[in-house]
């Protein structure tokens, strides 16, 4: 929620039903100079010492909760015998950020190369606590990268994280409620309510989708979706935070708004066993959320083999097709690393290399960052048999494409997500108003910023 | 002449203070950096104030003015206030009774009695919170499969005017037995003679529990009672457990130290967090004492 940590992590093999209750707020993805192409200011001396690391004996450390990736790095290590990988799992999202801030103020302890969720990304860049790896020439890595992953990773103009896999949002559903209702999955925002409505007069006891109070990362990519842009980042120390005027925010609060207060979705934390029993008995009809999102299906609740589908988001202006991104981690490198460059060279291999990054999709279970795997026929044309032989990662690859530029995390996203559910999770639990409710969390996360010294506005 | 006989004298006498110290000091050297440093570390974190932006400035007691003001730290301190004048005298009671019922010597298997009570405290947290998750679950779990059973709508346990007292139930579940273990022992030490003497007057079972062991047992229970109250205060794992399955009910705020501890983890004030923990400290320091004082003086006029 915790910390609800990527769920991304979670969803891999069969952990996934252990670890649910254990697992907190999911995150979202994180964003920092979005559009802007970062300034390549590579230093050559860098750039070559990158190239010469990997055939020089090093020895690395790799935080990362990914479950399955030591499969990935045995492959480098067979590649590059003279570099030994040490893969730690260090716990999960904000459970390593402690640690991982811990180890870098104590000046020992730290990892050379850290999984970091692209929503926490730019609180580690602006407190210098991640390499900006542009230093080292990874700005000619950006159009191997779909726009939406690199977008994430290339913060205040410094390249701070090698994409390693994103989230961007659809929606599941299961085709069985839908055509027995003779539903259609819907299109717009509006149709979504009304088929709320059809599941909710079937069966009083089923809604057609649950929404977390714990999970700010689910409501941020909700917002973003709607084309919301509530926080904002300039320079080094101006913050806006928008989330009472911004119009995507209020596009969200007006749809959820009904949902909630005509009780069409169920205020229910995510990730719990019970919840997932929920799934699995068709409590639930649709799971929108991260591309992620086939594995933790297919390992938590096997049974509903064959019955789901999934399509594009519901649109507000189906006419302006928008998407969002939910979760997805960088692997960035610590500053207090004795070899820096095999690092980087490390973190590129493993998040660009075409042979590392079929294995993080098909070993590990990662929704691909990489246009070299979104844009291959070989991978958009696979049917998946769960899902009825659907080509899902056609569904999937187009909702990657069509991800909205421009939105940004704080610099402090790890402590806003974490309040999240004593404000905005208080009137989704209790049916409160949403805009209101919104309003509280800025206005504690404005107290928070300016406490730290940054400067906060609320408008524009 | 004198000065030998002042060495024979001196000699053994430094002795045995050398093998005091020696026995002392690991002890003392564990306690010096285990708590006296990192308490010491903690005050003198609490008066400074560092920033993302700006860096570490000197703060004074401005952390703890803004403590002693806060809402939010004041709610907690409440909860587990309510918490304590309610959990810990049922608790103490079950443990009184489990102890009570094992030292009668009626008990048909008291080890088998004593170790299943006290089981529950061995159990991991992680386990726990597996379990909990699931009994407490109002619509998969067991209190919904209750309700199912005998068609009614079972409460939830999870919801704002429940969690409290499922809390309340889980820490009871965890540490009755760990009470009773220490009342227990305490009755283990009172003389037979006591005993043969009450028989001899005449005392039956129930008069000799009320007349020799309740007295007997007051300081033990005087032990469990502080513990309690500081256990009561320092309420953080259980309900840091079910804030994953009911995080609009558990906010960060709940307990006052959740709260410290999502300052400083999630939100890097380390200092105001320090400062917290320290107010959290005095306070709890004072109501045990208190607690203490009532206690003793109660004991005295009888």
């Amino acid at each position: 929620m915790k910390s609800l940590p990527s769920r991304r992590g979670a969803m891999t093999a069969g952990v996934a039903a252990a670890l649910s209750l254990a697992l907190a707020a999911c995150g979202g993805g994180s964003g920092g100079g979005a559009t802007s192409a970062p300034a390549a200011s590579a230093e050559p001396s860098k750039s070559a010492a990158v190239q010469d690391a990997l055939s020089k004996p090093a020895e690395l450390t790799f935080w990362t909760w990914v479950t399955g990736i030591e499969k990935t790095v045995a492959r480098f290590q067979a590649k590059y015998p003279n570099i030994k990988i040490n893969v730690v799992n260090a716990g999960q999202s904000a459970d390593q950020y402690t640690k991982l801030q811990t180890a870098i103020k104590a000046g020992s302890g730290a990892p050379d190369v850290a999984q970091i969720e692209y929503f926490a990304l730019p609180q580690f860049a602006l407190s210098k606590q991640v390499v900006n790896l542009s230093e080292y020439g990874a700005a000619a890595l950006k159009d191997k990268f779909a726009a939406s992953a690199w977008n994430q990773v290339a913060v205040n103009g410094g390249v701070y994280g090698i994409p390693q896999d994103t989230g961007p949002m659809a929606m599941f559903y299961r085709k069985d409620i839908f055509d027995k209702l003779k539903l259609e999955p819907p299109k717009t925002w509006a149709e979504f309510t009304e088929a709320a409505k059809k599941i909710k007069a079937d069966n009083p006891d089923n809604f057609i989708t649950s929404i977390d109070p714990g999970d700010a990362g689910g409501v941020d990519s909700l917002i973003w979706q709607a084309g919301g842009k509530p926080f904002k980042t300039s320079g080094d120390s101006n913050v806006s935070v928008t989330l009472d005027s911004d119009p995507g925010v209020k596009q969200w609060v007006g749809t959820f708004n009904t949902l909630l207060s005509e009780k069409l979705v169920d205020p229910q934390p995510g990730w719990t066993d019970e919840w997932w029993k929920a799934m699995d008995a068709g409590k639930y009809a649709v799971w929108m959320t991260g591309a992620w999102a086939p594995n933790g299906i297919m390992n938590s609740i096997p049974k509903t083999k064959g019955k789901w589908a999934v399509a594009p988001m519901p649109q507000y202006d189906a006419a302006k097709p928008m998407n969002a991104e939910n979760g997805g981690s960088s692997v960035a490198v610590i500053p207090q690393s004795k070899n820096i460059p095999a690092a980087v060279a490390f973190a590129e291999w493993l998040n660009s290399d075409p042979e590392a990054v079929k294995s993080l999709n098909e070993e590990a279970g990662l929704f691909p960052a990489t246009k070299v795997l979104l844009d291959d026929p070989a991978f958009r044309d696979a049917s998946v048999e769960f899902f009825g032989g659907q080509k899902i990662n056609q569904v999937l690859s187009d909702a990657s494409a069509a991800v909205a530029p421009g939105w940004q995390y704080l610099p402090f996203q790890v402590y806003a997500n974490s309040i999240f559910k004593d404000t905005v999770g208080q009137a989704i639990d209790g049916g409160g108003d949403l805009a209101a409710a919104l309003k509280t969390w800025q206005d504690r996360i404005t107290t928070f910023g300016t406490e730290q010294g940054f400067t906060l506005s609320n408008g524009g | 002449m004198t000065a030998p006989a002042r060495a024979g004298l001196a000699r053994p006498f430094l002795r045995l203070r050398v093998a005091g110290y020696a026995f002392f000091l690991p002890f003392f050297v564990v306690f010096l950096v285990a708590v006296v440093a990192p308490l010491a570390y903690a005050i003198y974190l609490s008066f400074f104030q560092e920033r993302m932006i700006g860096g570490t400035v000197f703060a004074g007691l401005a952390n703890y003015t803004r403590a002693i003001g806060d809402a939010l730290f004041g709610a907690g301190l409440a909860r587990v206030a309510l918490f304590l004048v309610v959990q810990v005298p049922i608790m103490l009671l079950l443990a009184l009774g489990c102890a009570l019922a094992i030292d009668s010597g009626r008990l048909r298997w008291p080890s088998l009695f004593r170790i299943t009570i006290f089981m529950p405290y061995a159990v991991p947290a992680v386990v726990a919170a597996l379990m909990w998750g699931y009994m407490y679950g109002d619509q998969f779990g067991l209190v919904g499969q209750i309700g199912d059973a005998l068609g009614v709508t079972a409460p939830d346990p999870l919801s704002h005017s429940w969690m409290l007292t499922s809390i309340a139930n889980m820490v009871t579940w965890e540490y009755v037995g760990y009470n009773m273990i220490i009342l227990y022992a305490a009755l283990r030490a009172i003389p037979e003679e006591l005993y043969e003497a009450a028989e001899m007057d005449g005392a039956g079972a129930i008069r000799i529990a009320w007349s020799i062991k309740l007295p007997a047992l007051r300081p033990a229970l005087i032990v469990a009672t502080v513990f309690s109250v500081i256990g009561s205060f320092q309420l953080f794992n259980e309900p840091n457990i079910l804030q994953k399955i009911a995080p609009a009910v558990i906010t960060t705020s709940y307990t006052p130290n959740m709260y410290a501890y999502n300052l400083a983890f999630n939100g890097q004030q380390i200092n105001y967090s320090a400062a917290v923990a320290v107010v959290l400290g005095l306070v709890t320091v004072v109501v045990a004492y208190v607690v203490q004082i009532i206690t003793a003086r109660r004991e005295k006029t009888l």
